[in-house]
């Protein structure tokens, strides 16, 4: 009784993992660990710079 | 034949005299702290040349060296500080 | 109705964003540009009624030059998208560049509210803006801003960009007549441009401060960009920050927070009981709450470290940090521009490696994006904190030598793409904005800190919990799919799959099938180095070493793994210096777009870790004991392979001359 249980509880918790995983990824997260993933080229990180507009 | 010979004595003074004349200097050469007018960039880059327009540096505007650090330098162009390296300053004749 | 945010770089566009729709986008005080647009609806409290207001936040550009080579969003965006106001973000210590873009936005036909940002600076500097003046050369409202801060301007703002939406929009400068296939005529007009700009900005703009003079802050860049001082300060000021995170404040908190952890993980212990199935509820204790317990323990540190490191760049130093290593990055025909997407690896590699594509030369961007995962990134830090904690007492010298030896190696690697591919003479024009040095906004560290920490999270309770769980059923079981007998772990799964490539990695001094394990994890994430090590020695505290010793019986976790320091650190260094995740070679491959230089890449890393962390182990070994480390011989062997063929590959670039092509193209 107790196993059926444990079994439940950890399959529960892989699945929501798994489901999590899933929306980021249709979101269009591309690394999990980022915070902003939604930008193609983002800072992760707290120091960003992109000179875009010019490339030198 | 004479002719030909002092049109040619002539031109080549005239080269030399106007090489002396006007020095090339570019941001390299010169002073700082001292407020220089932009003559040309000299670049066969489209893109950096559009670049430093847009910045406000072009034949006409002034900048000046604010400070030299090692192979570069800091200038200011309209009310903006930038770090440039050597061969951007020498692209910029003044 | 739709509003569209635009301006210059770091004018400050995207603290406005956040001010007024209440999101937490990234900013930087570089002169940063959002790579694609941000979508937020502004708060209900500055839009009045029930208006829904979406604002996008756009790129930054100096102008929309018709000539640059690469496509331009916000141009586009504004043709395409029709926004009904567009807010023009100016930065207000910066009229005279900041209003040709303004100019260029009148001339849209759509309505223009010129947010005068960063007016706080102003005041300081003495300089004074006649805001209604402007106001009325532009033929647009012009609102002072202070987008950090008590929402300065904000009400005004929105109410000023609600007040014109429908109104017609009439332009100061008229540049409909000019052909844009014609350089020349629309560099005249541009010219043209200026000089109006320039009109505007002497009636309008009085300076105390004349900015072609020398400053103070002149002087404290003299020192701090400094050929060799300015290193010298980088290194310490590194230190600085590894101290506090790794070695006082961090741990320190991590504590309690370990604590935490670890009751939890007994109270679920109690509530299962003993009458399960052992299997099971290590499956959940120790795989799972044991794993992820491992790994979010150092999120303390983590949080620590991010916050410092974003009080360091919001002040404005890192731009200075670009110049210093501009001149070390020459000598290897990179420039310091390529700093920058380095920089961003300290939090991820994927997004510097991102970052690249701003380098205008192939080669060097190539050698950068390949180069860039050397640094150590946000998800190495509990790797390396662990291995500081229990090796060497949680030294912060740990965390900085890594750092360090980072750039170290970067510098190499890109003198050897050099030394192969042989261009070296392509000029590179390296220019770089300084913003000013400001005091550092507690509260936008604060943010970013904690936004990492929600990542970091999030990121342990999917990937690395499953990856948890997964490493736990496989050192449980063999492939009969029985449980592994006390003492007999080296048939699990785990073990048969990672005793094989141990044997690689006995010169390097971790031929042990668990390290091993541990690393190979590390490619999925390499926080999994922590959880998979926990998982595989039954450990779930690294962080107080003390009281694990009391709880686990053994002598203390060194001995555990059965490490010494040296070849801890060259553990380290392995699991650092080779390619860092599946996700990263994926935004490698993205931005290298060639084969070549891709498995180039992916082999000059391995390669990379390979020797660092043999030369680290057998010389360590030597130094400490006297006596050489095992499996020296292969080692060595191996090494010279990988060496001479970087040698056989500078050669033949020396003799034909078609294989610069192929590298190069």
């Amino acid at each position: 009784m107790g196993d059926v249980l444990l079994i439940l509880i950890i399959s529960a918790i892989v699945a929501s993992a798994i489901a999590k995983i899933v929306i980021e990824k249709r979101k269009g997260n591309k690394c999990i660990g980022c915070p902003h993933s939604q930008t193609s080229g983002c800072g992760c990180g707290c120091i960003h710079s992109k000179l875009r507009t010019n490339k030198i | 034949m004479e002719h030909t010979i002092r049109t040619k004595i002539m031109t080549t003074i005239n080269k030399r005299m106007k090489t002396y004349a006007s020095e090339v200097v570019n941001l390299v050469k010169a002073q700082v702290n001292r407020e220089y007018t932009v003559k040309e960039i000299k670049t066969n880059d489209d893109e950096l040349k559009n670049f430093l327009f847009t910045l406000g540096c072009y034949e006409g505007e002034t900048v000046t060296v604010l400070s030299v650090l090692g192979e570069n330098y800091v200038v200011s162009v309209k009310d903006s500080r930038y770090c440039i390296d050597r061969d951007l300053a020498e692209a910029i004749i003044v | 109705m739709k509003v569209a945010l635009t301006g210059n770089p770091n004018s400050g566009k995207t603290s406005l964003f956040n001010a007024i729709t209440g999101k937490i986008e990234h900013v930087g005080n570089w002169a940063g540009v959002t790579i694609e647009k941000k979508e937020g609806e502004i708060k209900r409290s500055l839009s009045g009624r029930d208006t829904f207001i979406t604002s996008v936040d756009l790129p930054g550009a100096y102008s929309m030059s018709p000539f640059t080579s690469e496509e331009n969003i916000t141009k586009d965006y504004i043709k395409n998208e029709n926004p009904d106001v567009i807010i023009n973000v100016v930065d207000a210590s910066n009229l005279s560049r900041s209003l040709f873009f303004t100019t260029q936005l009148l001339e849209l036909g759509i309505p223009v509210v010129v947010a005068l940002n960063k007016s706080d600076l102003n005041k300081k500097k003495q300089t004074v803006i006649n805001v209604v003046e402007l106001s009325q050369k532009l033929g647009c409202p012009v609102v002072e801003t202070v987008s950090s801060g008590n929402n300065n301007g904000m009400e005004k703002l929105i109410s000023s960009v609600v007040a014109v939406k429908y109104k017609k929009q009439s332009s100061p400068f008229d540049s409909s007549g000019v052909n844009i296939a014609d350089k020349r005529e629309v560099e005249a007009s541009d010219r043209k441009r200026f000089e109006l700009v320039k009109n505007i900005v002497s009636e309008v703009e009085h300076r105390q401060v004349r900015s072609s003079r020398q400053t103070r802050q002149d002087a404290v860049d003299r020192v701090l960009a400094h050929k060799w001082f300015g290193v010298l300060i980088f290194a310490v000021v590194m230190w600085g920050v590894f101290s506090i995170s790794q070695t006082y404040l961090g741990p320190l908190v991590a504590d309690t927070f370990v604590g935490w952890i670890d009751s939890f993980r007994g109270w679920v212990d109690g509530l299962i009981g003993k009458g399960v199935s052992p299997v099971l509820s290590s499956i959940l204790l120790d795989g799972i709450i044991g794993g992820v317990g491992a790994v979010v323990g150092f999120l303390p540190l983590i949080m620590v470290l991010f916050f410092l490191l974003a009080l360091l760049e919001d002040c404005g130093y890192m731009a200075r940090v670009a110049v210093v290593m501009d001149m070390f990055f020459k000598r290897v025909g990179l420039s310091g521009k390529s700093i920058i997407p380095m920089i961003i690896g300290t939090g991820c590699a994927i997004p510097g490696v991102m970052a690249t594509r701003t380098i205008k030369n192939e080669r060097q961007r190539r050698t950068t994006a390949m180069l860039t995962p050397f640094m150590p990134c946000g998800a190495k830090l509990p790797v390396i904190a662990l291995f500081a904690g229990v090796f060497f007492n949680d030294s912060a010298w740990v965390g900085t030598s890594m750092y360090f030896v980072g750039i170290a190696l970067i510098i190499v690697g890109a003198l050897l793409v050099v030394r192969i591919t042989g261009e070296k003479n392509a000029k590179s024009y390296f220019i770089m904005e300084l913003p000013e040095y400001k005091f550092p906004s507690i509260k936008r560290a604060v943010m970013e800190m904690l936004s990492r920490a929600e990542a970091f999270v999030i990121k342990a309770g999917t990937v690395i919990l499953l990856c948890n769980t997964v490493v736990q059923i496989m050192q449980t079981f063999n492939w009969k799919l029985q449980i592994v007998a006390q003492g007999a772990e080296e048939t699990s799964i785990l073990a048969s799959i990672a005793s094989p490539v141990a044997i690689l990695l006995i010169p390097l001094g971790f031929g042990v099938w668990q390290l091993v394990a541990a690393a190979i994890t590390g490619f999925i994430a390499k926080e999994n180095v922590v959880g998979t090590l926990a998982v595989v020695y039954g450990i779930t505290n690294f962080i107080d070493t003390e009281e694990l010793a009391l709880v686990e019986g053994a002598t203390d976790v060194a001995s555990v793994m059965g490490l010494s320091s040296v070849a801890a650190l060259a553990y380290l260094m392995f699991n650092l210096f080779t390619p860092p995740c599946f996700a990263a070679i994926g935004a490698m491959n993205a931005e290298l777009d060639n084969k070549k230089w891709l498995w180039g890449g992916i082999a000059f890393q391995l390669g990379m870790g390979y020797f660092v962390a043999f030369f680290t182990y057998q010389i360590g070994t030597l130094i400490t004991t006297g006596a050489l480390g095992n499996g020296l011989l292969p080692g060595l062997i191996a090494i010279c392979a990988m060496v001479g063929y970087v040698i056989y590959l500078m050669r033949v670039r020396k003799s034909i001359p078609s294989i610069k092509i192929g590298l190069s193209g």
